[in-house]
């Protein structure tokens, strides 16, 4: 909420797309780099420094307390992939820890009045396609082509519509789950500050503690539970 | 001309504020639907107390799904007050 504070500016209240910092044409195509984009080089940088410190020099037994972190991060999402996918999909733990892991950072984003890269439907709809491809090759894995498509037929062959929508509504809904919930938090931030001006001492801290940490965590854990839920659903017998 | 063009902006403008204001009749449903897991949540740990960390735990996912199409109408609704498209297709036409 603290980025919503630039949205609350003099004249009145607008809400804007992010803003576009560089642009060059290649191809005939226009490349912006946004501030989305540039703030996501920063998360990706801050978990890289994070990452490396927390894995220098690892001994047997643990002694640092940052060892004990780490191994923590660890157990925490191998237990996650465990409980939700089954003990046989243990190779996607590096893959939903890094997921978990950046999905928070983005939400959190705006604690630092920084703009979510999360409240751009870009970000979350690439993450959404990311599950959506592993969905459907972990069923084209399992099943062979015969095993693809009569996934969609199951259980009776009238459902096919419902099924093809079902599949395309799922990361679609994913997507617009935290994006919803990134802006919204977004707007009634920077239309609180709008309307308190001056004034705006405890009130945007007390929403600032639902819209920007606690919805920020629990949509992150969402989205990661809900792509382990997807993918391990996808397995064909 | 011009005052075409002023009325029919206004006609749509206040469309899409009616539009706005109609599409969180929406907030109906997760109001309603996380009412009803709160209160099975509540029950499930008045059976079985020392399960009530897995229920809690259940009962915040179960909220924030059923969470999503109150989501959508809010989409729409911040869409058709902020970033009207309807409004840009407007003025478009009107300096064509």
């Amino acid at each position: 909420m603290p980025a919503a504070l630039l949205l609350a500016s003099e004249g009145g209240f607008t809400v804007t797309g992010p803003k576009v910092i560089a642009s060059f044409d290649l191809f005939g195509i226009t490349w912006n780099l946004t501030e989305t984009v540039f703030i996501q080089w920063i998360v990706m940088l801050v978990l890289l420094i994070v990452m490396l410190i927390l894995t220098h020099r690892l001994e047997v037994i643990p002694r640092t307390k940052r060892q004990a972190a780490a191994e923590w991060i660890v157990t925490f999402a191998r237990n996650m992939v465990d409980t939700t996918m089954g003990p046989k999909y243990k190779g996607y733990t590096t893959y939903i820890g890094a997921l978990l892991c950046f999905l928070l950072l983005n939400n959190l984003m705006s604690l630092f009045g920084l703009k979510n890269p999360t409240s751009d439907i870009s970000v979350t709809g690439a993450i959404a396609l990311i599950t959506f491809a592993l969905t459907q090759i972990n069923r084209a894995r399992t099943g062979k082509v015969k095993g693809f498509f009569h996934a969609f037929i199951e259980p009776m062959p009238f459902m096919l519509p419902f099924n093809i929508i079902g599949e395309i509504a799922n990361p679609l809904s994913q997507a617009l789950r935290i994006f919803g919930n990134m802006v919204a938090g977004m707007v009634i931030g920077g239309l609180i500050y709008f309307a308190l001006g001056n004034f705006a001492i405890l009130i945007p801290a007390i929403t600032s503690l639902y819209f920007d940490i606690f919805s920020a965590v629990i949509q992150a854990y969402i989205f990661t539970t809900l792509t382990m839920a997807y993918i391990s659903g996808a397995e064909c017998e | 001309m011009e005052d075409m063009q002023l009325l029919s902006s206004a006609i749509v403008l206040g469309a899409s504020a009616l539009g706005a204001g109609t599409a969180m009749i929406a907030g109906l449903g997760p109001g309603i639907g996380e009412g009803i897991c709160a209160s099975k949540a509540v029950e499930a740990i008045g059976r079985q107390p020392e399960a009530s960390g897995a229920v809690t735990r259940t009962m915040i996912i179960g909220d924030a799904l059923a969470e999503t199409t109150g989501l959508y109408a809010l989409v729409i609704a911040l869409l058709l007050l902020y970033a009207n498209p309807l409004f840009s297709n407007l003025t478009a036409l009107f300096n064509k």
